[in-house]
């Protein structure tokens, strides 16, 4: 097999950056996350490569967090809307985990699917390469398991490292692998390496039957405790690999400016209430139960698998001890009129 | 049935809109104005629309979904515009000559087809006759092949009601055609009915036999016309709505329109009430 030696693993990060951003799991400061690797800073930034999950998942590689999408200009009576934005510059996500990988594949079927393909993530995610890293030992809030998705091998990645001590084993499982192995492939070395055997999970959680089951549970108590200590911030929404709900907006100075899209969350009050002063989802409890039936039902109606990745950062920066995993077990548990 | 199979057919940059010109602008009533408006160049549209089917009218201050009226001919796009909000506050500002921005054409449009050989019966509240509008123009174009038309239009006063000479003068004179027209209060110059229009409705009592209903307004006028449909005999297939939900993308992209897994951009706006049955009551 093909492994690539940990000590030559910041070299290899050097190369692929030459005709490529590199997105990198590391600790910025007080900001941890992952960030192109020509930003790295040697003694002041940490890399993170053996951390089960940073607190900021890689999406922003495929969909940032801003996004310039078209310059507009207006004087007088015209306007012009020539110049677009779509970003292809080549980018690779480095040691991504399997979780976070499902969160960009039900992106793709979001943006590249349904008639429509959305040009702006469609220019970024072909140009971008996902090398993922396997995880072999759960954290304690990891059930990526119960959520469709294979932590030792991650679908959807281009190349899978695997992480034998010394050495990480350098796995090609696409094209885009095969060309960004390329240009490393001076640094590879063939050799048999001992992969550690996968340890079980700590979570035990059972998706099984709750997507069938919540179409039945909309206008269940169990939302009003659920969602009691919920203050609506957004966090979850905010480090969620899988959050995509996006607002466009404009940035103009004087006649002259740009429209962008930006993260949204389902979590705001803003997001769904209409010019005329409706709002169909007004209250903390119902923009709370659409979060979690988007994740949990309404995802997996129209895409065939669930929205949440069961990577648990949302259960780890939530201020008020809101859990997904209590969620799916309640909601296994609750009882239901016939 | 909403068509599911969606076909993107405004371009290979679906978010990015066209620039038109507005040709014209009709004051419709003193808080609505029907926009018209071609490519620049005078030539064409930016795209054609179906009945039902929506546009997203763009400025610099935003954009928002707007139904798009359908013609006969289309030498222009029509987008009849009630001033609720930022956008439409400065909509509302513009003059002939301007230059916006538009893209689409979005969402399923009115099943036309599906309805040919029905009764219609079209039930609309304020600006909500907008959408209808276009498929009482495209059922009056294509006669022969529509039962009965039964239109009945409510607004809250008078000078609110939208689009007087085809209310008064054109459709009533269409065959086989009727026309009612109600306002929520008496005012002295007013000879016609007063009342709300689900009261109205049970009142004039049209046939669910072979019948197909089409409810565009307000949403508790839309709550309150579904209750005396049911109580008139029209099954939940002979009844169809058009939704309105916040929308930025009008793809299916963004999010924020959904109820349960549909989006209402994308999906919607169109729906018979026995598919809304089966969503969350969240419209």
């Amino acid at each position: 097999m093909k492994v690539l030696s940990k000590t030559k693993l910041e070299e290899a990060l050097n190369k692929l950056s030459q005709a490529n951003e590199v997105f990198v799991p590391m600790q910025k400061k007080a900001q941890s996350g992952y960030f192109p690797w020509s930003s790295f800073v040697s003694g002041q930034d940490e890399l993170m490569l053996e951390a089960l999950n940073v607190y900021q998942s890689p999406k922003g590689a495929v969909l940032p967090q801003t996004e310039k999408m078209y310059r507009y200009k207006q004087g007088g009576m015209e306007i012009n809307i020539s110049e677009t934005f779509e970003d292809s510059h080549p980018t690779i996500i480095f040691g991504a985990r399997a979780c976070d990988v499902k969160g960009i594949l039900a992106m793709d079927e979001v943006f590249l699917t349904r008639g429509y393909e959305d040009s702006f993530y469609k220019a970024r995610r072909s140009a971008n390469t996902i090398i993922a890293n396997a995880c072999y030992e759960p954290g304690s809030n990891c059930f990526c398991n119960a959520m469709e998705v294979n932590a030792v091998d991650p679908a959807g990645a281009d190349v899978i490292l695997r992480d034998a001590g010394e050495t990480l084993v350098w796995e090609v499982k696409s094209e885009k692998g095969e060309a960004v192995t390329a240009i490393i492939a001076d640094l590879l070395e063939e050799k048999e390496v001992q992969l550690p055997q996968p340890k079980p999970f700590n979570q035990k959680v059972d998706y099984n039957g709750v997507a069938e089951k919540l179409k039945t549970m909309f206008d269940h108590p169990l939302w009003d405790k659920l969602s009691a200590s919920c203050i609506n911030c957004g966090m979850c929404t905010f480090v969620c690999p899988s959050c995509y709900c996006f607002d466009i907006q404009v940035k103009m100075w004087g006649e002259e400016g740009y429209r962008f899209r930006a993260w949204d969350s389902c979590m705001f009050e803003e997001y769904s209430r209409e010019a005329g002063g409706g709002n169909p989802r007004g209250a903390s409890k119902e923009r709370f139960r659409q979060r979690f039936l988007h994740k949990l039902e309404f995802f997996t109606e129209r895409y065939g698998t669930p929205l949440c990745t069961g990577c648990g950062r949302c259960m780890i920066v939530c201020p008020t001890d809101v859990n997904i995993v209590r969620i799916i077990d309640a909601v296994k548990e609750a009882e239901v009129n016939a | 049935m909403p068509d599911k199979d969606h076909k993107c057919t405004c371009s290979e940059q679906p978010l990015v809109p066209k620039v038109v010109e507005v040709i014209d602008i009709i004051d419709r009533t003193p808080d609505v104005k029907s926009f018209f408006v071609r490519n620049v160049d005078g030539n064409g549209l930016p795209f054609q629309v179906d009945p039902g089917q929506c546009g997203m009218v763009s400025m610099p201050i935003g954009e928002a979904m707007i139904s798009c009226t359908w013609q006969e001919e289309q030498e222009y796009l029509e987008f009849a515009i009630k001033r609720v909000g930022l956008l439409t506050d400065e909509l509302h500002q513009i003059e002939i000559g301007q230059q916006i921005g538009v893209r689409g054409p979005y969402g399923n449009g009115f099943p036309v087809e599906a309805c040919k050989g029905k009764d219609m019966v079209f039930i609309a509240g304020g600006i909500g006759l907008a959408p209808l509008r276009s498929f009482i123009k495209y059922c009056f174009k294509h006669r022969e092949d529509y039962g009965k038309i039964t239109i009945l239009y409510g607004s809250r006063s008078q000078a609110d009601l939208c689009f007087k000479e085809e209310l008064f003068d054109l459709w009533p004179k269409e065959s086989n055609t009727e026309v009612f027209v109600t306002i929520d209060n008496a005012e002295p110059d007013w000879n016609g009915h007063v009342g709300f229009v689900p009261a109205y409705l049970e009142e004039l009592n049209p046939s669910s036999a072979g019948a197909v209903a089409v409810v565009c307004g307000p949403p508790i006028m839309i709550k309150f016309v579904l209750q005396s449909l049911e109580k008139m005999g029209y099954n939940d297939d002979q009844v169809i709505t058009t939704l309105e939900m916040r929308m930025k993308c009008g793809i299916g992209k963004c999010g924020r329109c959904n109820i349960g897994s549909e989006f209402i951009c994308l999906d919607g706006p169109v729906y018979y009430l026995k598919q809304l049955r089966d969503l969350p009551p969240e419209w």
